[in-house]
């Protein structure tokens, strides 16, 4: 066998073990260690298993990770959720479908800080829709808004999976954290967009609410700070390189904290907050050593080079598979984890991506957007469920109709990604220069 | 005897069950270590930024102690993640098996994992003896950059990590053959796949855990 097939049978052989529901560390590590024992034989192969899990973990830049999630894990305990939702009720709730654009806005801001998708969701069905059911408003769309804005969670900053995108492509963790930011705020917009429109269309579906005294505005904006801090602090220090992402990240997990603490978060809650981050941690650690060994053995095979000559041979131009390359994680994404799913398929992906001619800070962007979306979507769409789950009086079809529009709106944005991409590259092209 | 009996009653079955338990309190331990290591790490960072921006004095060797101790929290915790079930796996295609197949599947699953984390164990301990050389004070062969930590102790806490994470291993195998035998056993020892209603609670649970008031899943979500 030339080494381009043991390659193509080594990745056969991973998939096959990862249908068979076989952890996907373990699966990446196997194949790994045999591919590279198969080609450079059994003690310099092995040794790269027994090496790469140190040499990759211990790894300054990865640090950063246990940060961001901490913020997730302490943020549900700060009192933030309400605090967001008052204060973008009051600055936004006068447009058609304010609540609901407040939700978007809520919704978003804090899963950026959360990090996570659907618990956001979970937790906005408790805090946005009573008050969207209480003033009128359609239930699909008082659903919708708070299963979509959720997946709003990984682009604005702080975001784990960017960096674990950065990571496994060897780009600056900063510029890819900075990049997240306005294609974030640009799909918040086009959400808030479509409900504008919809409400003017049917104002039926949600009516502006009366505007508060400016006094009353002012006063809903502290109990948000820490929301804004953290994000600004993240986003400043990328931006003047001040301090680095695990410092950023550990500044920002310190002012959630103190929020918490403040609002009387008990050590027993602090201790499960730990212990999840914990352990989520040590899950995305095995994987990317898992991944790295076996990206270690599709270097040895070629693999990655192969197909990236491969793709950019195909009579179609660029854009075409690009957007097969998207669609195939659409359809990847209904049935895998986003993290799993990113790494098992950036290896050999990303490589071809280049050699089409497209940035990778860019793809990170478009790619996380694509696994996000996946969230909304059936067979699971676990976000919908959720909603459905905290407010069983809004049965799981009405959630998916309410969905919908922001489906559409996210297949609008992710367009917009691909004929501007100047939207995702010009903030981080301001650090670079 | 029914299957069932052998299951409450069976003398395997109970020392398996409290084994797995014994252990669980080990591993939540060191998970709940790796979880406090994180959060010494956060305060380490502030003193950081602060000591350089404030008093213009950063901590001396501030990469090098996060480095050491990034593997407490990249590793100790991996045996109780596996325990839980937390590693990423795709479950669309096993979890549509039932009694025997899936077990029997499960079995090979925990074998395939068993032997590359023996593997790694093992050459994972010869990277660390690499490091590890006592003609030095304190076996210090290889040591950090800035103030020269001894890189061996966070070498060693690799295999030691797989060492634990193949005594879990272990336990779930003979739960998972245990089923094999006797599929109508009620399951002990094993992390059972989440429904999307088990995936959703935990979510629920997670976002609410700032909230007075739970929300718990009691109908089937989709027959409503």
């Amino acid at each position: 066998m030339t080494e381009f097939e043991i390659g193509l049978a080594g990745t056969g052989a991973l998939l096959l073990m990862v249908f068979a529901g076989v952890r996907i560390y373990a699966v990446a590590a196997i194949v790994g260690v045999i591919g590279v024992v198969y080609i450079i034989g059994w003690d310099a192969g092995a040794g790269i298993g027994g090496t790469v899990p140190h040499s990759k973990s211990v790894n300054y830049a990865l640090s950063v990770l246990p940060m961001f999630i901490l913020i997730g894990f302490i943020a549900y305990h700060a009192g933030l959720t309400h605090a967001l939702f008052r204060a973008a009720r009051a600055w936004v709730g006068w447009v058609p479908g304010g609540l609901a654009v407040a939700s978007v806005f809520a919704t978003a801001g804090f899963a950026a800080v959360s990090g996570a998708s659907t618990a956001t969701a979970a937790v906005f069905s408790r805090v946005a829709i009573p008050h969207m059911l209480e003033a009128g408003y359609d239930r699909r769309l008082a659903a919708g808004v708070v299963a979509a804005g959720g997946t709003l969670a990984s682009l604005i900053p702080p975001s784990a999976i960017l960096v674990i995108y950065a990571i496994i492509v060897e780009e600056s963790v900063g510029t890819l954290i900075m990049a997240g930011f306005v294609p974030g705020v640009v799909s918040a917009l086009v959400y808030a967009a479509l409900i504008i429109g919809q409400c003017k269309l049917n104002p039926e579906l949600g009516r502006p609410i009366p505007s508060p005294p400016m006094k009353e505005k002012i006063a809903s904006l502290p109990g948000t700070l820490p929301i804004i801090a953290v994000v600004a602090i993240i986003f400043y220090s990328m931006y003047s390189g001040t301090a680095t992402p695990t410092e950023a990240g550990a500044l920002g997990a310190f002012v959630v904290l103190i929020m918490a603490i403040v609002r009387g978060m008990s050590w027993k809650n602090l201790r499960s907050a730990l212990e999840e981050t914990a352990r989520l941690t040590v899950m995305i650690f095995a994987l990317i050593w898992g991944i790295l060994i076996f990206v270690r053995f599709l270097g040895y095979a070629g693999l990655p080079q192969a197909f990236a000559e491969w793709i950019v041979t195909l009579p179609f131009p660029p854009l075409i598979i690009m957007i097969g390359i998207l669609l195939g994680y659409a359809i990847l994404g209904m049935f895998m984890d986003a993290i799993g799913m990113l790494l098992l398929t950036l290896p050999v992906v990303y490589p071809a991506v280049i050699a089409l001619g497209y940035d990778p800070i860019w793809f990170g962007i478009i790619v996380v957007k694509m696994c996000e979306v996946c969230l909304i979507t059936p067979p699971v769409g676990l976000n919908c469920y959720v909603v459905s789950a905290v407010r069983p009086d809004i049965p799981l079809g009405d959630v998916f109709r309410g969905i919908a529009p922001f489906f559409v709106a996210d297949v609008v944005t992710i367009g917009l990604f691909l004929a501007f991409p100047g939207i995702i590259l010009w903030l981080p092209s301001l650090i670079n220069q | 005897m029914s299957d069932r009996d052998i299951a409450v009653f069976s003398p395997g079955a109970r020392l398996l069950s409290s084994i797995d338990n014994y252990y669980f309190q080990f591993e939540k331990l060191l998970n709940l270590l790796a979880g406090i290591v994180i959060m010494g790490l956060m305060f380490l960072g502030v003193i950081q930024v602060l000591g350089r921006k404030v008093i213009n004095f950063p901590v001396p060797g501030y990469v090098d102690l996060v480095e050491f101790a990034m593997v407490i929290f990249a590793f100790l915790a991996i045996s109780y993640c596996q325990k839980l079930g937390g590693h990423v796996r795709m479950e669309i295609i096993i979890g549509r098996f039932k009694g025997r197949t899936l077990w029997f599947l499960e079995c090979i699953g925990i074998l395939i994992a068993m032997y590359i984390i023996a593997v790694l164990m093992y050459y994972s301990y010869t990277h660390f003896l690499r490091s590890f050389d006592c003609s030095f004070p304190f076996c210090v062969g290889d040591s950090s950059m800035d103030i020269e930590l001894p890189i061996w102790p966070t070498k060693l806490l690799v295999p030691f990590a797989f060492a634990m994470l193949l005594v879990r291993f272990s336990i779930q195998l003979l739960g998972y053959f245990r089923l094999f035998l006797y599929p109508d056993a009620e399951p002990i020892a094993i992390p059972m796949i989440e429904t999307v209603d088990e995936q959703a609670q935990h979510e629920i649970d997670t976002g609410l855990a700032g909230e007075e008031e739970k929300v718990v899943i009691t109908s089937d979500v989709r027959d409503q």
